[in-house]
This record gives structure tokens, C-alpha cells and sequence, in this order.
């Protein structure tokens, strides 16, 4: 069984890699997405009992664990939650640069960058 | 134990409030700051009873100690809680000054306040992920203020970058939980001697990138000039003041007390590391012309020589690092607030910045590199205080380069800044100096806070 978990876990690891180095910046919130997924399972897979559920009065026989599924809960949402804003950075970045490849998004920081540096080296000649 | 409480519901309850309102109203941004006063009083009050040794701890709810979640405050997290309060306070100010460009700008900084306490206040690994989260989410909507087109590019690689970290850190916890059945810290170092060494190091490899991300560490460093040169000079300010805050403390705090077997292993890799993020730090900021663009590049820098502390280890170097990395977080907010800002005293505070950072006598930076040096000696490596003493050079190039630009070539352009903004950044200059002449507290907490981490290593 653990070893059925891990694998699934390293397959949505590797795939969510994968999307993240995409030039589409969807591609890339849903590799984030599937690498948290990834993370999520290895959570569960972390505290893997089978047993009863725990609740009060105890048994005698053995209980599963609850805090893995809590755990899991927990960052469920906070992925949720995240990809969301994720999501809206992503759809106010192709409002203002037209694009959703990230190609353009540096291309037009490098050409920031290249005009900076003109200054500067203008700023140089003027100096001396 | 109230103290410890206020401190995180006073920000969170006011953050929640003050979201929904507009922020551009100059009211909701004093009340904002209002209430980052307030925390940072009941932080005062909690290392009141904290920084004479004894460390505050209680489970929440009542519940017996391997059940409920552990909160707890000890002298290097009450430390790390307080400095990160002060800078957001400051860049909180700083904002408002300007006037506030965004209706969730002075809610956010206030839920980054709660995030930040409630992570350096845990005791437990999986809240700490999620107060961690909390901050992060906060500081990835805080990187897009402004809304012009670079901050959004720098929100979207610092979003997507930091949220890859995230995940890896989930993994390691997953892991630590795994191999020792528990997730309360004490617990953790206890029993994480007896763990399989290959485990182990899976582990603490692990968190070594979480944290190598967040702080910007040389391999992991891609995404942090961007965002540093992206976002606006308050947003930068709460970025490399209060949130790479974040990496140093959990570098510590997972590094040295949980996992002290393992970085004791990897002492010559963090050592590596950290001397090439302080040689590359160095040169590309010697090479830039940008003041945003050089301290983005020097905090590169900046970090490499907490990690080369915690690398050597023991009580000294450990001690070095805490203390580094404090002053690091004052020096960055003071330079990053000045950066936006024109007139007379911005100059003495420039030179100040750079006295500091380059570690020259009145600032407080020097007693960071006097500490970082006797580090070196209690290590007996001559390389190693080379190394120190280029990267103090290169600091030094890189400062006053910077000084000599925009200031000793005429008048800077734009107009001069309204009188309270420039006194804004005179105020964090003359801690700077005022802690470099009067340096026993902040030694003596460092070392205190050193001491609780070798606790955890010996136990």
C-alpha cells in the first residue's frame, strides 16, 4: 500500500514539475496545484493505520489515525485557497500584459531591464 | 499566556476588520497601525516574561500535550516576533505617509503580522505551516501593491516559486511525522536522534530547501531580484525586513534544535552555500547601478553569512547567526524605506545603511560581522575569515558605490519628500546606531537564544 502511494505521489510530483516549466501560465497554477496534491497525499500516506474511527467511548481494537486526515483537511483548504489567488494574479497579469505565456511576461521585463541599463551607461558618459 | 494570546488575536481580529474596509481612507491606516502597535505591546509584554529564560508554553484548548497543538515563546522566537513587528510597523507608517494606493494594503500587512508571530510563537511543525501560509498568502497580494504591471510579474514568480517551496516543506513534515509520530517540536528533537539516518537526511534536506527558497539562498535565489526591484519600496521593505525573516528562523529552528545531527552532517554543504550566495551576493551587486536592484542582489548576499554561522554551529556560531540575521532584517527595512524618498536626511541614512551593511564601527552591523568573525576563529579556518573579510570588502564596494551615485552626483532627481518621511528611516538609522554603541541587549538575546537551541541539540 505504501508503495502504491508513494508512487502516485512522485507521478502528481513529476507532472506538476512538468506543468510548472510550461510557457502557459495556467499550465503553470495547475502544476502548483498538482504538486500541493502530491504533498497531500504523502500526508495521508505518512500515518497509513487501518482501524476503527476514533471516537470516545475507545474499543480495545486498534483505531486509524486522525491526525493525518486532519492534517489533510487542513491543507486542502489552504491549497484551495491559494490556487484561487493564484488564479486572479494570473488573470490581472493577462489584463495588463495582453499574454498568458510567461515568455512575454520576461520579455518585457528584460527589455525594462536593457533600457535601465542605457540609462545607466548614459548616466556614466554624462558623470566623468 | 495572555500576552501570548493578544499577540496573535489582537492582529488577526483587526486584520479581518480591516480588510473590508478601504484602505485608502487615511483613518483605516492609522487604525492599522494602531494595531500593529498594539502587538507589538503585547509582544513586549510576553519577553518581559520570556527573555529571563523562562520560555511560555501552553497547549490551546486543554488538552493534554500530544493532542492539542503546543504554542509556545522562547527568547529566539520571541526575538525573531518582535524585530519582525518593528519592521512592520515601520514600512506600516511609511505607507500611510505616502498614502495608501490600496484598499487591502493596511488589513494585509496587519494579517502578515499574524502569520509571522504565530509561526516564530509555535510549537508544533504543522501550525507552524500553517501560520507560514497565512503570511505567505498575505505577502503574495502585498508583492502586487501598486497593481502596475511589474509588481504583477514579481507577485507571479514570488507566488509561484514560494508555493513550490511550500509543498516541499508539506513533504518533509509529512516525512517527520512519519518517522517519529509526533508533530510538537519537543517531541520532535527528542526522538529524531533515534531515526534512520537516510530518513533523517531526506528530511532535513528537505526543509533545507523550503527554507533556501524563502530566504534566497544562492541556488534557490532566481526568483528574489525580480521581486525585489518589482514590488514598491514598502512592499520590498516588508518583503527582505519581515518575511525573509521567515528563512532564517526556520533554518535555526529546524537546522539547529530538531535537526542538529544532520547539520552537523551537512555543516560543510551549508558552509559551501552559504560562501557562494555571499560571493555571488556580492559581485552582482558591485555590478549593478539600480539602489533597488543592489540591495535586492546584497541581500543575497546578506543571507549567506547566516547560513556560514549556522554551518559552523555550537554556541557561538549559533549565537552569530541569530544575531546576523536581526541585524540583517533592521539594516534591509531601513535602506529598502529609504529608496523612494528625497531630501537631506535620507543622505545620513544612506551613509548609516552602508556603514552598517559593509560592518563599519558605530553601526550595529559591525558587532554582525565582529560576531561572525570570532565565529571564523572559534572555527580555526583561515578560509573562512578570508572569505568574511572579501565579503565585508565587496559590501563595502557595493554601498558606497551606491552612495557615491545618488548622492555625490549632484541632486537626485524628483522632488524633496515631505519632512515625517524622511524621518521615518532617520528613526530605524539612529536604532542602528544606537544598538551599535549600546550592543549588550542585543548580544545578550542573541545569545540567549542561541542557548535555547543547543538545549534542543544535547537533550
Amino acid at each position: 500500500m505504501n508503495f502504491v502511494f508513494a508512487l502516485t505521489a512522485a507521478v502528481l510530483f513529476g507532472a506538476g514539475a512538468y506543468l510548472l516549466l510550461k510557457h502557459d501560465l495556467v499550465r503553470v497554477v495547475v502544476g502548483v496545484s498538482l504538486i500541493s496534491q502530491s504533498a497531500i497525499l504523502a500526508l495521508i500516506a505518512s500515518g497509513l493505520t487501518r482501524g476503527q474511527a476514533p471516537i470516545y467511548p475507545l474499543r480495545d481494537a486498534p483505531i486509524s489515525d486522525p491526525i493525518v486526515q486532519s492534517l489533510a483537511l487542513t491543507a486542502l483548504v489552504i491549497g484551495l485557497a491559494v490556487t484561487a489567488l493564484l488564479l486572479v494574479v494570473v488573470d490581472r497579469v493577462s489584463h495588463a500584459f495582453h499574454t498568458i505565456t510567461q515568455d512575454d511576461v520576461a520579455a518585457s521585463e528584460a527589455a525594462r531591464d536593457a533600457a535601465l541599463e542605457r540609462a545607466g551607461a548614459g548616466a556614466e558618459v554624462l558623470g566623468e | 499566556m495572555t500576552a501570548l494570546a493578544l499577540a496573535l488575536v489582537i492582529p488577526w481580529m483587526a486584520g479581518i476588520v480591516l480588510v473590508a474596509l478601504d484602505g485608502r481612507r487615511r483613518l483605516v491606516g492609522w487604525l492599522a497601525i494602531a494595531a500593529l502597535g498594539l502587538h507589538l505591546g503585547a509582544l513586549v509584554a510576553l519577553a518581559i516574561d520570556v527573555v529571563p529564560g523562562r520560555a511560555v508554553r501552553f497547549v490551546t484548548g486543554g488538552w493534554p500535550a500530544d493532542v492539542g497543538i503546543v504554542m509556545r515563546a522562547d527568547t529566539l522566537g520571541i526575538a525573531f516576533a518582535m524585530i519582525s513587528a518593528v519592521m512592520l510597523l515601520a514600512a506600516a507608517v511609511q505607507a500611510v505617509l505616502e498614502g495608501v494606493g490600496e484598499r487591502t494594503f493596511p488589513g494585509l500587512v496587519l494579517l502578515l503580522a499574524t502569520g509571522l508571530s504565530g509561526l516564530f510563537l509555535t510549537g508544533d511543525v504543522f501550525n507552524f505551516y500553517v501560520f507560514f501560509e497565512i503570511a505567505m498568502t498575505a505577502a503574495y497580494v502585498l508583492t502586487t501593491y501598486g497593481g502596475g504591471r511589474r509588481e504583477l510579474g514579481a507577485a507571479l514568480v514570488f507566488a509561484a516559486v514560494n508555493l513550490l517551496g511550500s509543498s516541499v516543506f508539506l513533504l518533509a513534515i509529512a516525512g517527520v511525522y512519519r518517522v517519529t509520530g509526533t508533530l510538537a517540536m519537543e517531541t520532535i528533537s527528542l526522538r529524531m536522534a533515534s531515526v534512520e539516518p537516510n530518513a533523517a537526511i531526506l528530511i532535513a534536506v528537505g526543509f533545507f530547501i523550503a527554507f533556501g527558497v524563502k530566504l534566497g539562498l544562492f541556488p534557490f535565489h532566481f526568483w528574489l531580484p525580480t521581486v525585489y526591484t518589482g514590488a514598491r519600496p514598502a512592499a520590498a521593505a516588508i518583503l527582505s525586513g519581515a518575511l525573509a525573516n521567515i528563512g532564517a528562523y526556520g533554518l535555526l529552528r529546524f537546522g539547529a534544535e530538531l535537526l542538529p545531527n544532520e547539520s552537523a552532517l551537512g555543516a560543510t554543504t551549508l558552509i559551501l552555500i552559504g560562501g557562494a550566495s555571499i560571493v555571488y551576493g556580492g559581485v552582482l551587486a558591485v555590478s549593478r547601478r539600480d539602489v533597488a536592484e543592489t540591495l535586492a542582489y546584497s541581500s543575497i548576499g546578506q543571507v549567506g553569512y547566516v547560513l556560514l554561522a549556522l554551518g559552523v554551529g555550537g554556541p557561538v556560531g549559533l549565537a552569530a547567526a541569530v544575531l546576523y540575521a536581526l541585524v540583517n532584517s533592521l539594516n534591509k527595512t531601513m535602506l529598502f524605506l529609504a529608496v523612494g524618498v528625497r531630501g537631506g536626511l535620507i543622505g545620513a541614512v544612506f551613509a548609516v545603511g552602508a556603514l552598517s551593511v559593509a560592518g563599519m564601527p558605530p553601526a550595529v552591523g559591525f558587532l554582525g560581522k565582529l560576531a561572525l568573525v570570532h565565529t571564523a576563529i572559534v572555527a580555526r579556518s583561515p578560509a573562512l575569515v578570508v572569505l568574511l573579510v572579501a565579503g565585508s570588502a565587496l559590501s563595502f564596494v557595493y554601498m558606497f558605490q551606491i552612495y557615491q551615485h545618488e548622492f555625490w552626483r549632484g541632486p537626485r532627481p524628483g522632488h524633496r519628500s515631505p519632512w515625517p518621511l524622511q524621518v521615518l528611516p532617520a528613526i530605524l538609522a539612529l536604532l542602528v546606531l544606537t544598538a551599535g554603541l549600546w550592543p549588550e541587549p542585543l548580544l545578550a538575546v542573541s545569545r540567549d537564544a542561541a542557548a535555547v537551541l543547543s538545549r534542543g541539540g544535547q537533550r
